[in-house]
């Protein structure tokens, strides 16, 4: 696989099908370069210690990889109570009005599927949750909101997050759940890392 | 032993050298925006480089020495008064009991730093005493300092007094070429290379916006969220670049045609609102060589004198 750089720093993968197992490899492989091992939407970057090079060991790890290879990926799983619609989930009727379904079928739809972390970005602990079914994947809104209450489940392009904290946000709000996220004091501080599985169960 | 905060300047935080390990976490590694200067300033005053101190912006605090302190003050320089006393840069200070601190307007550069013996004691949040803004944790209660705040000191170690020589770098800023430099017209590298940027004023510690020429992306597929570092240029559909800083989101959807070298990122820190900057271009290991020179540099760069 070919490298690029993002900085002279982060060493940057095209890594598609093979990102999370290719991830899981070099961290399992604990090289002194590496500082971090950062997943994206289909790419890796891998930040090296400042003033370090890749070593060979590293090297022959991306050579190897085939970036449409399916590697076992390992993660946790987690169940997600969620209140559907309503307040909790004002753009529900919108979601479910553009899959031509009921709220409650979209509501079905939504926590049948199951979920994989891809990601984590925005701000800290928002994961992207890849794994929402095609019906229900949506636009995000022309216009932001300015206040997004935290814990709401939203639905942004393929993916589906929740809000860990309150904030600002353009994804289209359908429910919300009182499980916690994110928080700095907690080990480790983020609930979803990449990899997991979730699941969200109605309320 | 503590600090007194009696007027804060535009924005003072508790940096040190950040947290590298929850980035996969959507956590930033944030940090001293001018690490070489925070390193500085701390081993002007015998501290672990990664000791926490304090980092202001454009216009400094009053800080109020109670029962006195050794500290070093370094980065861009400021207009500095104490109790009368004309104060160096980049130089170990030992202030009398009862000292007032008194910094002004930044004379050079956006941002200085002032370490203490002992360095500033807090409890760490995830590893470190960074004050991180966007996520209102970290360093000072997760704030910038305010009027009155008392922020403990921690025991200092052995002293020497030093000073330092700091090189002072000039001329463009040096970049590696991006994972989507290819996505570009051959103009955005003409305007990137060719051309000058001004630095916007909505510019802050997650990210520092420019204006120049419009560099135009020829291709026209939606960029994937891709992991992201401190220093990369990004660059949104109407074409003005957006460099990402140091509290800046760890993934980005914008497509980045180059990167700000680690060499070179202190120097961003020191770009003010309406500064203008250029970019040159550096191959990964010359950048490299960049920063280990650096590194040198900073080790000679002290002299004791006692």
């Amino acid at each position: 696989m070919k490298h690029r750089w993002i900085t002279d720093r982060g060493l940057w993968l095209e890594s598609r099908a093979c990102t999370l197992g290719l991830k899981q490899k070099i961290e399992a492989a604990a090289l002194p370069e590496v500082e971090a091992v950062v997943p994206g939407d289909g790419s890796l970057l891998v930040v090296l210690q400042p003033g370090q090079g890749a070593g060979p060991v590293l090297l022959d790890l991306i050579n190897k990889a085939q970036p449409d290879a399916s590697l076992e990926v390992l993660g946790r799983h987690h169940e997600i109570p969620v209140i559907y619609g309503g307040d909790a989930g004002p753009d529900l009727e919108r979601v479910a009005d553009a899959a031509g379904l009921t709220t409650s079928q979209a509501v079905e739809l939504h926590a049948g599927a199951q979920y994989r972390v891809a990601f984590l970005g925005f701000q800290p602990g928002f994961a992207y949750l890849a794994g929402t079914p095609t019906p229900l994947q949506t636009a995000r809104r022309s216009a932001p909101r300015a206040r997004v209450p935290a814990g709401s489940v939203a639905l942004g392009g393929m993916y589906t997050g929740i809000y860990p904290g309150t904030s600002p946000g353009g994804w289209l709000l359908i429910g919300r759940t009182r499980e916690w996220v994110f928080d700095p004091l907690r080990k480790p501080p983020a609930r979803f890392t990449p990899g997991d599985h979730v699941r969200f169960v109605p309320r | 032993m503590k600090i007194v905060v009696r007027k804060p300047g535009l924005l003072d935080t508790i940096q040190d050298l950040g947290r590298p390990n929850y980035r996969q976490m959507g956590v930033p590694e944030g940090g001293a925006a001018d690490r070489q200067a925070m390193i500085l300033a701390n081993r002007l005053v015998g501290n672990a480089d990664g000791a926490a101190g304090i980092e202001f912006t454009l216009h400094g605090p009053t800080l109020g020495f109670p029962q006195g302190g050794v500290i070093a003050l370094s980065g861009a320089r400021f207009e500095v008064r104490c109790d009368g006393v004309n104060l160096h840069w980049d130089e170990t200070l030992a202030l009398a009991a009862g000292t007032s601190l008194e910094l002004g307007r930044a004379l050079n550069g956006c941002r200085g730093y002032l370490a203490v013996a002992g360095g500033i004691e807090l409890e760490p949040v995830l590893g470190s005493g960074a004050t991180f803004l966007p996520g209102a944790f970290g360093g000072w209660n997760g704030r910038s300092l305010e009027a009155g705040d008392a922020l403990p000191v921690g025991v200092a170690g052995a002293m020497r007094l030093g000073r330092a020589n700091r090189p002072v770098a000039e001329g463009p800023l040096r970049v590696v070429a991006g994972p989507q430099l290819g996505w570009f017209a051959e103009s955005a590298l003409v305007g990137l290379f060719g051309g000058r940027f001004v630095v916007d004023a909505h510019s802050d510690r997650s990210g520092i916006r420019l204006r120049g020429p419009a560099l135009r992306v020829e291709k026209s597929e939606e960029l994937a969220s891709q992991g992201v570092l401190p220093g990369a240029i990004q660059v949104p559909p109407e074409g003005q670049p957006i460099v990402l800083g140091w509290d800046g989101p760890v993934t980005g959807g914008y497509p980045v045609i180059a990167g700000i070298i680690a060499a070179d990122l202190g120097r961003l820190a020191q770009l003010r609102p309406g500064d203008r900057v250029g970019f040159q271009a550096l191959d990964r290991e010359d950048a490299r060589a960049a920063w280990l020179d650096q590194q040198g540099a900073l080790d000679g760069s002290i002299t004791w004198l006692a």
